[in-house]
């Protein structure tokens, strides 16, 4: 690929927001939380970042916008995701592959059902104040 | 311990912005037989004490989970410089922020791989709060330089997949370009 420049880039965000403007007016109705602190990182946060990413591109889900946090106090479970979704319950998922990550992307993000085999319900008690 | 170097960089990153930092640079420089990256800061800083504690695994400061008694940040990056035949320096002020600077031998044996730069960067430019990162990159003669303020000028949101995979893009094109010239 050749060297992009801001121009670039400006012109190629333009072009998106464009397609995504007449596919999804509504806006974002859904979060991704990934933990980076030391341990997430250490049990591949990025991996996972980057599977949430390459997924939502291909499963063409545009309603997700993807945020990052300090660990969860899960690190025993890293790399743990929490998804916030409309309609859906607060879920933190723990043991976040790459495989994990996109089945996150296909089953909750886009088919409203939860991935049961990798959720925790809470993040740990100490930093979680209610 | 980490996997590669990127993700020693998004630890220190992190620390960062742990620290309240507004202003954060990185950068990274590859030249010949040594590779180094440091990480400067203007967040809350460690006195003396403090940053001798830092650097012992079994030390957090209980502030982010109260019954916490490791902290393995800055002793992963030590292990790795050490193993590697590098060193890694503290500078460190109270109220005026911090400094890390990491060397190692680019062709040791047991220096981790480089990771893969453009999704580190992308995580790390769009970490929360408004903090700026400057990111200044170099290797074999050829340079760039990315900034958060200038990618959220240009993208707008920096939590939205479509811009993430833009800066990832973006990024991505001017490794590939110092690779090629490296």
């Amino acid at each position: 690929m050749a060297k992009l420049t801001l121009d670039d880039l400006r012109k190629l965000r333009d072009g998106k927001k464009q397609a995504m403007n007449q596919r999804d007016p509504e806006g974002k109705t859904a979060q991704v939380i990934i933990g980076m602190g030391t341990c997430g990182i250490a049990a591949g946060a990025k991996v996972a970042f980057d599977a949430f990413l390459d997924e939502m591109e291909k499963a063409d889900v545009t309603h997700a916008s993807i945020k990052q946090t300090g660990c969860m106090g899960l690190c025993f479970s890293e790399p743990t995701v929490e998804v916030k979704m409309q309609g859906m319950p607060d879920v933190v998922y723990g043991n976040v592959d790459e495989k994990t990550a996109r089945r996150i992307v296909r089953d909750h993000l886009k088919n409203k059902t939860l991935v049961s085999d990798h959720i925790f319900d809470k993040p740990s008690t100490d930093i979680i104040k209610d | 311990m980490h996997a590669t170097l990127c993700d020693l960089m998004m630890d220190l990153v992190q620390n960062s912005v742990e620290a309240r930092a507004s202003e954060i640079e990185l950068s990274i420089s590859e030249t010949g037989h040594q590779i180094a990256f440091s990480v400067k800061d203007n967040g809350k800083g460690m006195s003396k004490e403090l940053q001798a504690k830092a650097l012992d695994p079994f030390y957090s400061d209980g502030e982010k989970h109260a019954h916490r008694r490791v902290g393995l940040g800055l002793p992963f990056l030590i292990q790795t410089a050490d193993a590697a035949g590098g060193r890694v320096e503290i500078h460190s002020e109270v109220g005026r922020g911090t400094q890390i600077d990491f060397t190692a031998q680019a062709d040791h044996i047991d220096l981790p791989p480089f990771g893969d730069f453009a999704a580190a960067a992308t995580m790390m430019l769009s970490q929360a709060d408004g903090f700026e990162l400057r990111i200044l990159r170099s290797a074999g003669g050829e340079s760039y330089s990315v900034s958060r303020s200038e990618l959220s000028e240009v993208l707008g949101d920096l939590n939205d997949t479509q811009n993430l995979m833009l800066m990832k893009t973006y990024i991505r094109s001017q490794e590939d370009n110092l690779r090629k010239a490296g």
